[in-house]
């Protein structure tokens, strides 16, 4: 009896559940496209269209996707970290202090390393003395910003060795800059362990409903633990980034990327509230950020007018994500 | 029926929480493929029973068997492994997650390379519901998208995927319409033939008399009597519920 | 607001000048002599050659202010003459990355001249490489990134004459005053360049030139919201000062609600940067005796110059001054015209009338 009925009760849904996934993954890519081409259109003859401005764009967004591919985890999670910044900052001093004193892979070591420490601080907070992590990260943001002043006492370091710099700054491979292939590296496996695997699963059951996740058998605390600590160490990479693009550190480095990257995650379809996002809707959302400032730049608007376009075309982008979700 | 070997035997189960006794001297055998309801007014321990059985709460004193063997409840990890699965009031599902995925929540099947083997949840998921005659749109659906007694249905479906010998269902159609509570009873009705043995808490009788082979009463943590349906009425049970029917002898 | 009010002439810490302990003028990175800003002008004909080229130039801030939006205008209007459009405005928001991302995307516009505030000498030296090997011209603000030739890698520094407001606080008050008497000096208690040789000069100039005053009172200072309680407790320990310095406008908001609480209209104040409140008190005959504000429409202005001047094949000189102004209740109209090149807060301007 089961058969013909599930089978008819089933057409519609489907294809009702195909719209509506479609719909909703599918803002982003819209919103992407549509910005593209209008500025195509407009700045067409003012080199938007050139392979070195659009090459710009994804070496300009390179730090902040990979920090947004952070943050799908934490807020897929049910968790937020405001710290991120802070720690690209911290890590990026560390690998260009201890790198100018010890060599290349001492630096590296030194920055990842302070990036997963600060997360796991974060995550072990969060995790085991079970606070908030908006409260917990709140504070660590400031505590890791303090720690990144006093660290040169507000010096920028120069990066000496120019291997690193061209290894994640400036250089290339295969003719393809070395920054665009840390991004598509970064998207590719990240997306890979949210999609494939079950520490993924488990991640989105976790921020969906904690209590089923829990009496699955999930263990919630040590996923909770795991996020921060992997937004912490990309966080790290981050920096590492910044570092060999800009040929020099300063704790600065990532202040202003927090909002940017919330934005780009949550605009690239991932839920606020947990249990549900994507890594490559984060990637679009980001490149859409970055095309947005390099759009607006060139088309010689005064800085406030490009603060007022970018903030209404981010709000529209939110609005309509938002509500096809909330649907 | 009673000639086959309980798959769960309660012996002399007590649990005190400091000074205040939740559980006196409960005994209670299931036995495969019979549903047993467990009722009582709120407050009668119902629900520690069933957080006793599941392995959250450890009993005070009292013995767990499964099948011959004393096992220790430590926690609702090892009540699973024994085979153990529970329907919970609130469903325990995860929202924003398809139904497969929901399916296997924390016990996702992965192949060799240790990555999720989505093919082999979902053609499993479809194949559960289609036996019990869940009627989803498909095991890709979103759980949020589907009606209260479609989302029962798919806890009690996955309790049925992992339970090998007892399901506890915790008031399985309170937040139900009529139809959907008829759909989901008969859900449960089916799940005799699989030879799994079933405590239900329901706070309708009519529900219990409908489902039960035998009806179990607590009464303020005690355990008023067992009676088998068909040998008893609504008023002998009222009675026992409500205090005007004494203790049966122990 | 701190940030606002120090900031606004950038993070100059590649600018060095002579000591403050040697009593001397503002001089460039490299020992480079400082060349007025008002000798930096172009013919008529000069402007008129550039005319038909339709050149580009960027504009790279650091921020977005009062200060940079005079700037701004100052060199805008200079561009306008040779017909030079401003492709792109930025503001990297003191964000090194992001300075680093402006200059790409405005190298995309392919300007003939970029106007820049290089965030520190560290961070931008790989930044405005690019735009150095795109031989575009470059003419930076108050800073410099590190190991960059003058006249191959970038045509000059502009800036503020530091030193001469420093000073020229000190002559203002030191007139007010007679030349004589007690006063205070309330200071900027951070490694922070700009604020420090401005400090630095004013101390000086009391100490070398003016031997009838006495510096009896030294305050350092962090955060502009205790300037109130410092002052306080200052005037309590010496009620007879006859003048405090201020080491800028915020703070010098506070020193005088200390003096207003405690009925003194005796000690005169001298501060750095125009800012309404502490204007209206000096119209008002109040306390405030001078504000020393910078020139920026004129830092603008020669900044355009400057990068024309690169433009046409001239030679320009390495490092730039432009003057400061000290403004009194007699020049508050004209000077808030020419330092920030705007009328002055109606407020001042009613209270004159």
């Amino acid at each position: 009896m089961s058969g013909p009925q599930s089978g008819a009760a089933q057409k519609p849904a489907a294809i009702r559940f195909a719209l509506g996934l479609n719909l909703q993954q599918y803002v982003v890519y819209f919103g992407f496209l549509a910005i593209f081409l209008f500025f195509a259109i407009t700045l067409g003859d003012n080199g938007f269209l050139s392979v070195r401005n659009l090459s710009n764009i994804v070496l300009q967004t390179a730090p902040a996707t990979i920090l947004a591919i952070g943050l799908v985890f934490v807020l897929t999670a049910g968790e937020i970290d405001l710290s991120f910044g802070s720690i690209v900052a911290m890590s990026a001093l560390a690998a260009a202090v201890v790198m100018n004193e010890y060599g290349m892979t001492a630096g590296i070591l030194a920055g990842m390393a302070t990036g997963i420490v600060a997360g796991a601080l974060n995550g072990a907070v969060v995790a085991f003395v079970r606070l908030p992590s908006f409260l917990v990260t709140l504070a660590t943001m400031g505590l890791f910003a303090g720690i990144a002043r006093s660290m040169t006492n507000l010096r920028s370091i120069p990066v000496l060795d120019l291997d690193f710099a061209g290894f994640f700054g400036s250089g290339s491979f295969l003719g393809i800059p070395s920054l665009i292939w840390w991004t598509v590296m970064a998207v590719a496996i990240g997306h890979f362990i949210y999609r494939e695997t079950r520490f993924g699963a488990h991640v989105m059951a976790t921020g969906d409903n904690p209590r089923a996740a829990s009496v699955s058998g999930i263990k919630v605390a040590r996923i909770r633990l795991y996020v921060l600590t992997l937004s912490g160490g990309l966080a790290g990479l981050a920096g590492l980034l910044y570092a060999g693009r800009l040929q020099a550190a300063k704790y600065t480095l990532g202040e202003s990327d927090l909002m940017t990257v919330i934005a780009a995650v949550i605009v690239g379809g991932t839920l606020l509230h947990g249990g549900k996002g994507t890594i490559i809707g984060a990637l679009i959302g980001s490149l859409m950020m970055g095309m947005l400032n390099n759009g607006l730049i060139l088309m010689g608007l005064s800085v406030s007018d490009q603060m007022i376009v970018r903030g209404l075309i981010i709000l529209a982008a939110v609005a309509v994500s938002l509500r096809e979700k909330a649907r | 029926m009673s000639s086959q070997k309980p798959v769960l035997s309660l012996k002399d189960i007590q649990k005190h929480f400091g000074a205040v006794t939740a559980i006196e001297n409960f005994s209670l055998d299931i036995h495969p493929g019979e549903i047993v309801a467990l009722v009582g007014d709120n407050g009668a321990g119902k629900s520690t029973l069933i957080k006793i059985i599941s392995g959250v709460y450890a009993p005070s004193s009292g013995t767990i068997t499964i099948e011959d063997e004393t096992v220790s409840m430590a926690s609702a990890e090892i009540a699973r492994s024994h085979g153990i699965e529970v329907v919970y009031q609130d469903l325990a599902l995860a929202d924003q997650q398809s139904v497969y995925m929901n399916m296997f929540l924390g016990r996702e099947i992965t192949n060799r390379f240790g990555l999720l083997d989505r093919k082999t949840m979902i053609a499993e998921t479809q194949k559960l519901v289609d036996e019990l005659d869940v009627r989803i749109p498909s095991p890709h659906a979103t759980i949020r998208d589907l009606s209260g007694g479609q989302r029962q249905g798919v806890a009690i479906a996955r309790a049925t995927r992992w339970a090998k010998k007892v399901i506890l269902l915790d008031e399985p159609t309170a937040a139900l319409g009529v139809a959907e509570t008829a759909k989901v009873e008969e859900i449960v009705e089916s799940l005799k033939a699989r030879n799994i043995g079933v405590l239900i808490i329901s706070h309708s009788l009519d529900q219990v008399f409908r489902l039960a082979d035998r009806i179990c009463v607590l009464r303020r943590g005690q355990q008023i009597g067992i009676r088998e349906t068909a040998k008893t009425d609504k008023n002998e049970i009222i009675g026992m519920i409500t205090g005007l029917q004494q203790q049966d002898a122990a | 607001m701190l940030i606002k009010g120090l900031l606004k002439t950038g993070l100059i810490a590649g600018i060095m000048m002579t000591s403050a302990l040697a009593h001397a003028q503002t001089v460039g990175p490299n020992g480079e002599t400082a060349t007025p800003s008002a000798e930096i002008t172009l013919s008529d004909a000069e402007f008129a050659s550039l005319k038909e080229k339709g050149l580009k130039a960027a504009l790279l801030w650091h921020t977005s202010s009062d200060f940079i939006n005079a700037v701004s205008a100052g060199a805008t209007d200079e561009f306008a003459k040779a017909g030079v459009s401003i492709a792109v405005t930025t503001d990297a928001g003191f964000d090194a990355a992001r300075q680093r991302s402006d200059i790409e995307t405005a190298l995309t516009a392919e300007p003939d001249v970029i106007l820049a505030l290089p965030l520190d000498p560290v961070t931008s030296a790989a930044a405005f490489r690019e735009a150095v090997a795109n031989d575009t011209k470059l003419v930076f603000l108050s800073n410099l990134p590190s190991d960059y030739k003058h006249g191959s890698d970038y045509a000059a520094i502009v800036t503020d004459d530091l030193f001469q407001m420093g000073k020229q606080a000190a002559d203002a008050l030191a007139k007010d005053i007679g030349e004589k008497g007690k006063v205070g000096w309330i200071f900027h208690d951070a490694t922070y360049y700009v604020t420090n040789q401005r400090d630095n000069a004013f101390k000086t100039t009391i100490e070398k030139d003016y031997p009838g005053i006495e510096i009896v009172a030294e305050q350092g200072i962090t955060d502009p919201a205790r300037a109130e309680e410092l002052a306080s407790a200052m005037l309590l320990q010496h009620p007879d000062l006859d003048g405090i310095y201020v080491t800028w406008a915020e703070p010098a908001d506070g020193v005088l609600a200390a003096l207003r609480a405690s009925g003194n209209k005796h000690t005169k104040i001298v501060t750095l940067d125009l800012s309404e409140p502490v204007a209206l008190d000096m119209v008002r005959g109040g306390n405030v005796t001078a504000i020393v504000a910078d020139k920026a429409y004129e830092l603008g202005r020669a900044m355009a110059a400057t990068g024309l001047k690169a433009l046409l094949g001239e030679e320009t000189p390495a490092f730039i001054v432009a003057p400061a102004l000290t403004v009194e209740k007699a020049n508050v109209l004209d000077g808030w015209k020419e330092s920030l090149n705007r009328e002055a807060p109606e407020s001042v301007i009613k209270t004159l009338n």
